[in-house]
């Protein structure tokens, strides 16, 4: 049974346009694994000492982290020297007693944005 | 914005897959038109320049979609995150893009002339096309035993090139080939490299496996555990196939080669379908790293172990009014965000109680509709009663269900209006899924009353079927491993395998020349295929 190549070729492109419409609508991206401080966990103030560990190695000069004060202000944090291709690091200091928001966005090695929020509580040293 | 993201996401999730079927087809060509086409001669000659036309098509096609998803990328990076172009431009996806469109590129080039000392040269492209590949893959990522995954993913995909991206030139060789001689010639040498091809990339997938998973709770208990298993199952689909042309090769018919070349047609169909949810495992994290909310067998038995079918359906004014509406206000509240999102992704808003018992209702009704199709088509094919003849008309009711039911929030039940809501990738995926139906019940429907004889019509069934059952493996995964999309993933693979099955038997059923005898085999496999899937649908469960 032959067929011929122009109604061979119009199926493969209706196979290969709908197959590609298959695939899932999101991509490789880091997954944060371990945190400080920990969701929704308290640490003493006012010096915080943040931490993010994630999956995979990320490119650290293209993330970002951010601190969020309860009365919606923003305070972008300085990241700390990369000890480890897989970890985010910083320094806040002089919290006041209250609740907070961590606010990171990494990008992955391939070129994939993750970001999140860690909800935190200060508490007097 | 968040609409914007979400339709950029996408669609770069949508060029991934071209770039992975693009770079399979040029480097398989490349390793064909080296190592297989042939040394010297006429024939060889004509088939090498056959070789040469279709890989700078591909090699045309891979470039045109890793630039495009490097702009895609780049953009989205922009937009979202306010990176500046300087800024995007150091980053490491970047510099794999550019390379792999620097060496497709090149192949285009080098493909263009014609040489009498051969065209080894081209696998040096090949190689770079390779390893900007590997550069944004999961082993690049890990912190851990890096470059030998690396390497291990390497061989991977060269092999999956060698032999799935080399199939399409060997049918193109059989097609033109001058004589059975040459043909069995050409034969013989593919499937000596697809031997070696399928041992390597049979080995370093289990050692990549073995890597990302880690562990048979894993397996079963992640979204990437499932699909990697979904994968073992196509490729075992694969290697029957396989296992099938290396016997024809090594008979003795003339005719079998025909057989041959059909078989290959299958074998590329799946092969399509395997290279796309290897595209798709690169949109989940690794199972390995997801420790928490795997799902554990108990929890499998108690969703799965059978029940009463739900054929009432809850009341729509149950349903929430608009989930993409209360999606965003999660997200921008922050709400959603306790653990990570991707941008552009929807949100993770666990589903209500009257959304699992409408979408059980949707999947047992579509069950008992499948299982209906199965039943009328077994007996059309086995006891040959003519009414019967017009099971694929069932299609219809089945395109009308989906198209009421699937997407309660747009019209017609819903405020969303039609086109509005077309700008949603799922419910667009949803009214291709329904057309496609439409399209499946008329064509299959002509075929089976003999209205229609052409061999293009009578493809169609089978290529949407194999269409829809990749659609099948479309769901929209959250980051943070929810057991729900887990235990969704569990019932929807089966269904999708048996799609997959259920269309290349039929596929073979029409190709496979008259005197072969496994097309009675397949006349009755696909409409069991059917009646399972109905068995499954009906079993189907979100709470």
């Amino acid at each position: 049974m032959p067929i011929d190549r122009r109604r061979l070729v119009a199926l493969a492109l209706c196979v290969s346009v709908a197959s590609l419409l298959t695939v899932r609508t999101a991509d490789a991206h880091a997954v944060l694994v371990e945190s400080s401080p920990t969701l929704n966990g308290q640490v003493s103030g006012p010096d915080v000492p943040v931490k993010l560990r994630f999956n995979v190695r990320i490119d650290a000069s293209r993330s970002r982290l951010a601190l969020l004060r309860s009365d919606g202000s923003t305070q972008s944090l300085e990241l700390g020297k990369l000890t480890s291709a897989d970890t985010l690091t910083s320094q806040v200091k002089g919290l006041a007693p209250g609740e907070y928001r961590l606010r990171w966005q990494v990008l992955a090695s391939d070129g994939h944005l993750t970001r999140g929020e860690i909800p935190f509580t200060v508490t007097n040293s | 914005m968040a609409r914007l993201l979400q339709i950029f996401g996408f669609l770069s999730v949508l060029l991934r897959g071209a770039t992975l079927t693009s770079q399979s087809l040029t480097i398989g060509g490349i390793v064909f038109l080296v190592f297989v086409a042939g040394p010297t001669g006429k024939p060889a000659d004509q088939l090498q320049q056959l070789a040469l036309r279709w890989i700078r098509r591909a090699a045309v096609a891979l470039a045109v979609a890793q630039t495009a998803v490097l702009v895609s990328s780049s953009l989205l990076l922009m937009q979202s995150a306010a990176m500046s172009l300087a800024e995007v431009s150091g980053a490491n996806f970047v510099v794999a893009g550019a390379l792999g469109i620097v060496s497709s590129l090149t192949i285009v080039a080098l493909a263009h002339t014609q040489r009498s000392r051969g065209y080894a040269d081209m696998l040096l492209p090949a190689a770079f096309v390779l390893v900007s590949s590997v550069m944004t893959s999961h082993a690049m990522s890990r912190l851990e035993y890096r470059l030998p995954l690396a390497a291990f993913t390497a061989l991977h995909q060269a092999a999956t090139a060698v032999w799935l991206g080399g199939l399409p030139y060997l049918l193109l060789g059989l097609k033109h080939a001058p004589n059975t001689d040459f043909a069995r010639a050409l034969s013989a040498r593919f499937s000596r490299l697809a031997l070696v091809s399928v041992a390597v990339l049979a080995t370093a997938g289990l050692v990549l496996s073995f890597s990302y998973v880690g562990s048979v709770s894993a397996a079963y208990g992640t979204s990437y555990g499932v699909m990697v298993i979904t994968k073992i199952v196509l490729f075992g689909l694969l290697l029957l196939l396989g296992a099938m042309n290396y016997q024809i090769v090594r008979g003795s018919s003339s005719r079998l080669l025909d057989s041959l070349r059909r078989f290959g047609e299958a074998e590329i169909g799946i092969g399509i379908t395997v290279v796309l949810l290897a595209a798709s495992l690169t949109s989940l994290p690794p199972a390995i790293d997801l420790a928490a909310d795997r799902v554990h067998a108990t929890e499998i038995y108690g969703r799965m172990s059978p029940r009463v079918p739900r054929l009432t359906s809850p009341k729509h004014e149950e349903l929430p009014e608009d989930v993409y509406a209360a999606q965003k206000t999660s997200t921008d509240s922050g709400s959603l965000s306790t653990a990570s999102y991707v941008p552009g992704q929807a949100g993770t808003r666990p589903n209500t109680v009257a959304e699992k018992a409408w979408s059980e209702y949707n999947h047992h009704w579509a069950g008992l509709i499948v299982l209906a199709i199965g039943l009328l088509a077994l007996i059309a094919q086995v006891a040959r009663v003519s009414w019967t003849r017009n099971w694929p008309l069932i299609f219809l009711a089945l395109s009308a269900f989906l198209i009421l039911r699937s997407d309660p929030e747009t019209w017609p039940l819903g405020p969303i209006g039609f086109w509005v809501s077309m700008t949603d990738p799922e419910v667009l995926l949803h009214r291709i899924l329904a057309l496609l139906v439409v399209g499946l019940a008329i064509f299959e429907w002509r075929v089976q009353t003999g209205r229609v004889a052409s061999t293009g019509s009578q493809l169609v069934f089978p290529i949407l079927v194999a269409v829809a059952s990749a659609l099948l493996l479309t769901h929209s995964h959250s980051l943070g491993n929810i057991k729900e999309e887990v235990l969704a993933e569990l019932s929807h693979a089966p269904l999708a395998v048996l799609g997959v099955t259920a269309a290349w038997s039929r596929w073979l059923e029409l190709r496979l020349p008259a005197e072969n005898r496994a097309r009675f085999a397949m006349a009755g496999i696909w409409p069991v295929c059917f009646l399972l899937i109905g068995v499954v649908l009906l079993n189907y469960r979100e709470m």
